[in-house]
């Protein structure tokens, strides 16, 4: 009975913080995400920044690009093998954004300049704080933006080359049932809010093999982020507080590298069709840890994510309808980094299918409005998170606006 | 322009897309069983006993509750309990030992140490009522009456005797076996027999390894012919049911034995010289830091000795005695605070023999048998469930109430979710787990 600090309580298996393969956004340019997410091999406008630096270069002028997509998952959760719980997550906005200004330093030249800001990763899911999940996760936020000066250099009429720096931002804020009840049953409460950053490149290729047909491949690093001295706030019954003092922790989370090798083609002047590729190097996930500065009844934390790498395939097409309009239309199948017994519900993942379209409209030959829309869902997929002995299946489902518009100067 | 229209459909075509998920929980099925009378039968485990009394929010919270709510999934029907109508513990009489529930609490140690701790519950005691007879408001459904043994079950008249079956017995001459048999169970289970070493355990080890006393261990042949009989008569009755056998689970894997450490005198230097010196007549000596306790021993030279590793202390040991009194080092601690290694052993055996009686009923009525021996060892190593671990350990481990023998809501979820999964099993049902979050563990002020 001596004392209530051996309370190792997995209270906080604090686990997850997952920027896991669910919180990866492929959503850095309304022309590409209207086309399935392709854009490597062909230099749509400023957010080849982000697609594939070497394409900056082929651009007609310095172009400022801004777009903000509208996301609002919604995933479900259902007792499994029979029950009769079920959860939904609770519908909660966030504004990935994309901000590019960049192209040929002068007409003609072959040494492109720009900077581009982006969200590559980032998540809002909130399960409240009464589901059965709560000691694993009640709600995750988290947020990434990078940073990314990036130079490019057209070698000859063929093959254009371009390279990043990227800077890497990011806010982590957590939400946890502690597994101590006051007198009444309230359960203690967890809140890890924390600042993260990192550091990475990002270099591309491309190449103009005809006028109808190119070809690209760009590579991102691997980013890792860490957070250092988060704040770890706990709410506990008052006989308890002195075993859970409010502390600091560190943790990390690796952002993966990322390979794309795509192609473009034109069949008609008005007809263009890609597809791109993508390696994933998820594997480099392996686990979550939190260190927390102070340890008493909150213990250190590792939990396995074991994350696979993954190859997804995504093909688009652009049709010119007139002068000012296009539309454009695509897919993409995106598969898992995570295993089935090692599913949270704080990074709920499966195999993702999208099917998405757009158009652009050009009121004036340097201004270009845009407007995606982007469907994603996963089939139910029936899973556990071993460490928490937590079971159930889950069910993504997402329809995506995007808006974007650029001018060339 | 009238191509635009087409993308004006494309968009229209992907809003039509759900964006709400729309999968459901697959349905549960009762498989070869009748969940529609579930009778659940056994001693203060079942009732919903906690924290050393029963009271309302502990019967409403025993596992046979929770399993009848999951059993309402597949065809189940109502299930009674024989509410008390108060939360202060029933029947409060500290002459006889019956005292109200405990609560956490900070508690003043003898050094002014103030620390969590269990406590008697203060309030005014809300038993009024308690006592009246409300048989009219049956039958039962749980059945479960704190402290009766394998060995009562078929005695007329129990009820008499013990004031938790004399509230809802509906005549004094009924048998506990009748009273089990009067709602007709479609299902049942029986966690029955604890109590057949418990009281022995809880007592030191003090009384006798084969009586009828409640702190002896009852004598296997009784035993074994009670429980032939009970389950025979169970599965024979009017609706032919189906059901889970719980066995007895290793009293010496609980709280109420575990929580004080036998090897718990700590001393420095000086004191262990000392206590050395005084000790040397006997051959025992003490080092710096932590140490056995001295414990009477009747067997032993000067009728004393220090307890050794696989022996235990019982909780009721009083706590000031230890730390002020000079228990466990000055004197020895009385041997009714001691299971000793014969003791353990007496306890241990006897614990093996009523698990064989147990399983063999249960294979020779091919029912499900729910080894609550095995499942409660497995909370040692941690058991965790939902994102919280538990184990046995005392306050801390979530899994035991405070008086460190019966469980906590938590504990009782957990249990029930191992019956169901045994019962899933045999029966080839698919009844879903109780959601243990649900409910409390151990409260905190």
């Amino acid at each position: 009975m001596k004392k209530i600090c051996t309370l190792t309580a997995t209270a906080l298996v604090a686990s997850s913080m997952a920027f896991g393969g669910s919180f990866q956004l492929n959503l850095q340019g309304i022309r590409q995400t209207a086309m399935g997410g392709t854009g490597v091999a062909w230099p749509w406008d400023a957010s080849t920044i982000f697609f594939n630096p070497g394409g900056l270069s082929r651009l007609n002028g310095i172009q400022a690009y801004g777009s903000v997509n509208i996301v609002t998952p919604n995933v479900k959760y259902v007792q499994t093998p029979t029950g009769g719980y079920s959860a939904s997550s609770e519908t909660h906005t966030t504004t990935p954004f994309a901000v590019y200004v960049g192209g040929p330093i002068k007409k003609g030249s072959k040494i492109g300049i720009g900077l581009g800001i982006y969200t590559p990763f980032g998540n809002k899911l909130d399960w409240g704080n009464s589901w059965t999940g709560r000691y694993v996760v009640e709600s995750i936020s988290l947020q990434s933006f990078f940073f990314q000066p990036t130079v490019s250099y057209a070698v000859n009429d063929m093959i254009s080359v371009g390279a990043g720096f990227v800077y890497a931002r990011g806010t982590v804020d957590i939400t946890k049932a502690v597994p101590v009840q006051d007198i009444n049953g309230n359960d203690g409460q967890a809140k890890l809010k924390g600042g993260a950053n990192g550091y990475g490149f990002n270099v591309g290729v491309q190449i103009k093999a005809t006028d109808d047909l190119q070809f690209g491949i760009s590579y991102r690093s691997k980013v890792n982020m860490k957070v250092n001295e988060g704040d770890a706030t706990f709410t506990v019954p008052g006989s308890l507080a002195g075993n859970f003092p409010n502390t600091t922790f560190d943790s990390k989370l690796p952002l993966p590298e990322i390979l794309t090798v795509g192609l473009g083609y034109k069949f008609t002047s008005d007809l263009m069709v890609q597809a791109d590729v993508v390696f994933a190097g998820w594997k480099t996930y392996d686990s979550l840890s939190f260190d927390f500065a102070e340890n008493k009844a909150v213990q250190d934390t590792h939990d396995p994510r074991s994350y696979k790498n993954t190859v997804a395939f995504r093909l688009g097409a652009h049709y010119q309808i007139a002068d000012q309009f296009a539309i454009m239309a695509g897919g993409a199948y995106d598969p898992t980094p995570t295993r089935d017994n090692l599913l949270s519900p704080d990074a709920v993942d499966g195999n993702r299918l999208t099917l998405s379209c757009g158009a652009t409209y050009q009121p004036l030959p340097r201004l270009s409005i845009m407007a995606a829309l982007n469907y994603t869902t996963t089939p139910r997929r029936d899973v556990t998170y071993d460490p928490a002995n937590f079971r159930g299946a889950y069910q993504i489902k997402s329809l995506l606006p995007a808006i974007g518009i650029s001018y060339t100067f | 322009m009238k191509k635009s229209y087409l993308f004006i459909a494309a968009s229209a075509a992907l809003l039509t897309f759900s964006c709400k998920s729309k999968i459901d929980p697959d349905t549960p099925s009762a498989g070869s069983a009748d969940f529609s009378v579930y009778v659940a039968m056994g001693n203060s485990l079942t009732a919903g006993f906690a924290d050393g009394s029963l009271y309302r929010s502990g019967q409403e919270n025993s596992y046979p509750n929770m399993l009848a709510g999951q059993f309402k999934l597949v065809g189940g029907g109502d299930f009674k309990q024989p509410l008390l109508p108060g939360e202060s513990g029933w029947p409060i009489a500290p002459a006889a030992g019956r005292l109200p529930k405990r609560v956490l609490d900070l508690v003043t140690d003898c050094k002014g140490v103030t620390s969590l701790g269990p406590k008697l519950y203060s309030g005014v005691p809300d038993t009024a009522g308690s006592a009246t007879n409300i048989a009219a408001g049956g039958p039962y459904n749980n059945v479960g009456i704190p402290g009766i043994r394998c060995i009562d079950y078929d005695v007329a008249g129990y009820g008499l005797a013990n004031p938790y079956a004399g509230r809802f017995f509906s005549s004094p001459m009924q048998r506990p076996l009748d009273a089990a048999l009067q709602p007709v169970p479609t299902f049942f289970t029986l966690w029955l027999g604890a109590n057949d070493v418990l009281g022995y355990a809880t007592a030191g080890g003090e009384g006798a390894n084969g009586g009828i006393n409640l702190t002896d261990i009852s004598p296997l042949p009784a035993f074994t012919a009670t429980y032939n009989k009970v389950v025979g008569a169970i599965v024979t009755s009017g609706r032919s049911p189906k059901g889970v056998l719980i066995n007895i689970p290793d009293v010496t894997t609980i709280p109420y034995f575990t929580t004080i450490n036998p090897k718990g005198l700590v001393l420095d230097a000086t004191q262990a010289a000392q206590l050395s010196a005084a000790y040397a007549p006997l051959g025992i000596s003490f080092t710096a830091g932590a140490n056995y306790f001295i414990i009477e021993d009747e067997a032993a030279p000067g009728n004393l000795r220090q307890i050794k590793a696989g022996e235990y202390l019982l909780i009721t040991t009083p706590g000031d005695s230890l730390k002020c009194g000079g228990w466990g080092s000055m004197k020895p601690i009385p041997k009714q605070y001691v299971l000793d290694a014969s003791e353990v052993s007496n306890v241990k055996t006897a614990t093996a023999a009523f698990n064989q009686v147990i399983a063999d009923n249960a294979n020779k009525y091919g029912l499900a048998l729910m080894d609550a021996n095995t499942y409660l060892k497995s909370l040692q190593s941690g058991v965790t469930w939902n994102g919280v671990t538990y184990t046995p350990a005392f306050v801390t481990g979530g899994a035991f109430s405070l008086d460190g023998i019966h469980l906590t809501p938590r504990g009782y979820a957990l249990v029930a979710n191992e019956i169901i999964r045994v019962a899933n099993q045999t029966y080839r049902s698919s009844i879903p787990d109780v959601d243990v979050n649900k409910y409390s563990g151990v409260r905190f002020p």
